[in-house]
């Protein structure tokens, strides 16, 4: 597992600050350059201090950007610069209570978007940045203040954001209208039915709300990744799932059918949700000949491909976060696993997939 | 609540195809008319019509937004590429029996593209606002001019980021020089192939000596470049049509997959020597046929060859945005992007536009390399090339499926202006869709069997066939 959080080593008194370690020669000011290696211990000179990072090889971290929390001794990589799977958490707060929540909320909420403002700066050319939670829309207007402020000096950015789409209003239409070419929206829908909706979601009325929001993204030519993981709940209803997305959701860009990630509620509920997709794939299978008919994208996340009938696995997508992601030792003699999304880190093999088979 | 506007068809067994205007359909029987007629929708037909999109309570609101989108879907808007078809020279060495437009003699002069002409082209090509580009090379054979087609290839591989080349040709002939040509990647190949020896020779050769020098091209070709890179297409002569078995025989033996079945063209030349193919109802009753053989072998052999028009216009049913095809898109606007350059610099709209031109019965030209397009004519072109103000398709369930060829109406009647149900496009269409729907509703296992893997699903959902109660 690659490591969010460095230890780093640095004068506490000073406040959190951002810097970008430096692939090669500086190139501005909050580039830091290494000074010195000594015993694994990597010493960097920044703009007005100098600080340390340990364990890591300084060729992992050249060129990412990191938060610097002097008090916690903490370095928080925020860009990885080789990865694709950047994410700024924007809260952890949320209205909803989603069954396999894997970054269950809590309470309070603390402001960073000066920091990721910051480090969306430093950000590779042309890099798309995830914004998640939580749910980031309860801050909003923040969160569209922090979209702008990045794209008056970096406009080849773009961002792809998780929400529960619990919150835009008709106010948000032209602002979603001018920014639609950069944004991809990521939102869940587990079923077609309102009622199921709102049980998984744990928030009565969600479906409803949900509905209307969808149509001000329509309206407002969004890019829309439709998101549904899954569950013993809902897997019974992903063919009429698939036939309303076809007739009510025509607009969406991709329909995201995602398995189940067991952390946080995911891991409190596994037994309660998980959906052993090796052992039966009818359902998933009929939703997904439903959407190829009538032309509209699909995806797997996080379906080990084994797990998949052979004619599905193209729609496979290698969709696990880099530093979150592993094989199995039987997957040690397996020919497709480059192109295997593989498990997530705290999958485990006793309440996982009956079917996991080598190719 | 509101119901978006609902169009019917009768089909041979009494049920109703049912559409709105985004193409989201349904079968009924004739009471759901009755009572969607009177305004005395049951609380069962009006669930039935939400769950499937057919309503909306108020502007703004999801089920209106998805409507949008689904009807904005259905209306083809060029995506930035063009499809040009080029006729180099008109002379060619066979002589088919049905042959569209005036061939010329091998030997004869003034045929051909001269320097002046090409040159043209070219510059045509460089003021196209595209950065991809299809080019059909017609003739004529174009073959005979291949110092052209690598002057067109040259020119175009270095002008656009994507081209691609189709030569239509007989393949009586392949020399070195021919086939170095295709062994470029993008250069593609489609040919004729009426059938068995016999109905070939007829057809197209007059000889069996030539029709087989024909196979051997054909092999020779597929060996080279692939199947992939070969179609062939059979033209079929209503006076002697082949039998369904035969032909998808010949089609399975050089290799192909799929076919696209057209009747001889009532056009140009053709029709002259052709009236059997005035009649419309012995071609719609020989494609069925055709169609329902087509399925048994493909269940009996467990080996799948397509129909390409049927599943072309059965994908176009299930979902917006099957445009490949640039015969069948509504709207069709004429623009100098989707054109036929013929031998002489002239530029039509179409295909069809160029042969009517060819017989003087209208000159529909609309420019010439030479003097550019000609935009009044264009202007004046573009409003029959839509079908949704049409006062027979907008009572159609097919329009949004469907597309127009008022050319091919021009031809036939001498005006474009007939009522739909008695043009040749119509009727065949109203056929072709009829069909879709019948094998689409069709319980049939070799149908499913055809039509999942015509369509590349594993099972028909059977959201694809919805029945109103
Ligand atoms: S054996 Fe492992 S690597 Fe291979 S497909 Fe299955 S999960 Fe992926
Ligand atoms: S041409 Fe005929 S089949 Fe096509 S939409 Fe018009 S009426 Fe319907």
């Amino acid at each position: 597992m690659i490591q969010l959080r460095l230890r780093s080593e640095c004068d506490r008194s000073l406040s959190p600050f951002v810097v970008r370690i430096s692939n090669g020669a500086r190139q501005c000011r909050d580039d830091a350059t290494l000074i010195f290696e000594k015993l694994g211990v990597l010493n960097y000179r920044a703009e007005h201090t100098e600080f340390c990072i340990r364990d890591v090889a300084p060729k992992d971290i050249a060129g990412d950007v990191l938060l610097i929390d002097p008090r916690r001794q903490i370095a928080h990589r925020l860009i990885r610069a080789r990865s694709r799977h950047n994410t700024f958490l924007i809260t952890e707060q949320c209205d909803q209570r989603c069954l396999m929540c894997s970054q269950p909320p809590k309470e309070h909420h603390q402001d960073m978007f000066e920091h990721f403002l910051s480090a969306a700066r430093l950000a590779p050319l042309g890099a798309q940045i995830g914004l998640s939670g939580g749910e980031p829309l309860l801050h909003k207007q923040a969160l569209f203040n922090f979209i702008d402020a990045a794209w008056t000096t970096r406009d080849d950015l773009s961002f792809h954001i998780l929400t529960n789409g619990q919150h835009f209003d008709e106010g948000d239409l032209p602002w979603l209208r001018s920014h639609r070419a950069q944004l991809l929206w990521g939102v869940p829908i587990y079923s077609a039915d309102a009622a199921i909706h709102d049980e998984i979601v744990g928030k009565p009325g969600a479906f409803a709300q949900l509905s209307g929001n969808f149509s001000l993204l329509g309206l407002a030519g969004a890019a829309l990744e439709l998101r549904t993981v899954v569950m013993k709940q809902n897997v019974s209803g992903l063919p009429d799932l698939a036939d309303f997305i076809t007739r009510y959701l025509p607009f969406a860009a991709t329909w995201a059918i995602m398995q189940m990630e067991r952390i946080g509620y995911g891991r409190m509920n596994w037994s309660h949700c998980f959906f052993d997709s090796s052992k039966e794939f009818t359902d998933l299978g009929a939703a997904i000949d439903l959407m190829s008919a009538r032309r509209q994208s699909v995806v797997l996340y996080n379906f080990p491909l084994c797990t998949i009938p052979p004619v599905f696995r193209n729609l496979a997508a290698q969709s696990i976060s880099d530093w979150k992601q592993k094989y199995l030792p039987e997957c040690e003699s397996c020919s497709t696993r480059i192109r295997c999304a593989g498990f997530f880190e705290w999958y485990r093999e006793e309440d996982g997939f009956m079917g996991i088979h080598p190719q | 609540m509101q119901v978006w506007p609902l169009r019917f068809r009768e089909l041979t067994d009494h049920r109703m195809i049912i559409a709105d205007d985004s193409g989201n359909y349904f079968l009924a029987d004739g009471n759901f008319v009755d009572r969607y007629a009177r305004d005395e929708l049951n609380q069962s037909d009006v669930d039935f019509l939400s769950a499937r999109g057919h309503t909306f309570q108020e502007a703004s609101e999801l089920a209106h937004t998805a409507f949008l989108t689904r009807w904005a879907k259905r209306q083809y808007i060029s995506d930035g590429s063009a499809y040009v078809i080029l006729i180099p020279t008109l002379r060619c060495d066979l002589k088919c029996s049905y042959c569209q437009v005036s061939r010329a003699p091998v030997a004869a002069k003034g045929f051909d593209w001269d320097e002046q002409i090409l040159d043209r082209v070219l510059a045509f090509f460089d003021n196209l606002p595209v950065n991809e580009i299809q080019i059909e090379f017609q003739g004529g054979e174009p073959f005979l001019r291949l110092d052209h087609l690598k002057a067109i290839a040259d020119f175009a591989r270095r002008r656009f980021q994507q081209a691609r080349f189709v030569v239509c040709t007989n393949l009586q002939t392949l020399n070195a020089d021919i086939l170095e040509f295709l062994a470029s990647e993008d250069v593609l190949i489609s040919t004729s192939l009426d059938g068995p020896h016999q109905i070939h020779t007829q057809n197209r050769t007059r000889s069996a000596y030539l029709t087989q020098e024909f196979h051997q091209n054909l092999v020779r070709v597929l060996d080279l470049i692939g199947p992939e890179r070969v179609s062939a297409l059979p033209t079929i002569d209503m006076k002697h049509p082949p039998q369904p078995e035969e032909l998808i025989s010949a089609y399975e033996q050089f290799g192909f997959t799929s076919l696209y079945l057209r009747p001889v063209n009532y056009q140009g030349f053709a029709r002259k020597s052709h009236p059997s193919a005035r009649t419309s109802e012995t071609w719609t009753s020989y494609y069925q046929e055709f169609i329902y053989s087509l399925i048994a072998r493909n269940s009996r052999t467990g080996r799948v060859m397509e129909e390409f028009y049927l599943a072309h216009c059965l994908r176009r049913i299930l979902a917006p945005g099957a445009d490949s095809h640039t015969d069948l898109r509504n709207p069709n606007i004429p623009t100098g992007a989707n054109a036929v350059i013929d031998f002489d610099g002239q530029i039509y709209s179409s295909d069809e536009a160029r042969m009517l031109a060819r017989i003087r019965q209208i000159n529909l030209s609309i420019g010439s390399v030479i003097d550019g397009l000609d935009r009044e004519k264009l202007a004046l072109l573009a409003p029959s090339h839509i079908n949704n103000f049409d006062p027979d398709c907008i009572h159609c369930p097919y329009q949004p499926f469907c597309g127009t060829d008022p050319i091919d109406d021009m031809s036939r009647n001498g005006r474009i202006d007939v009522p739909r149900q008695e043009s040749w496009f119509c009727q065949r269409h109203l056929a072709v869709f009829d069909l879709a729907i019948e094998l689409l509703y069709s319980r049939d296992p070799a149908v499913e069997f055809t039509l999942c893997s015509w369509l590349g699903l594993e099972k028909l959902p059977d959201a694809l066939r919805p029945i109103a109660p």
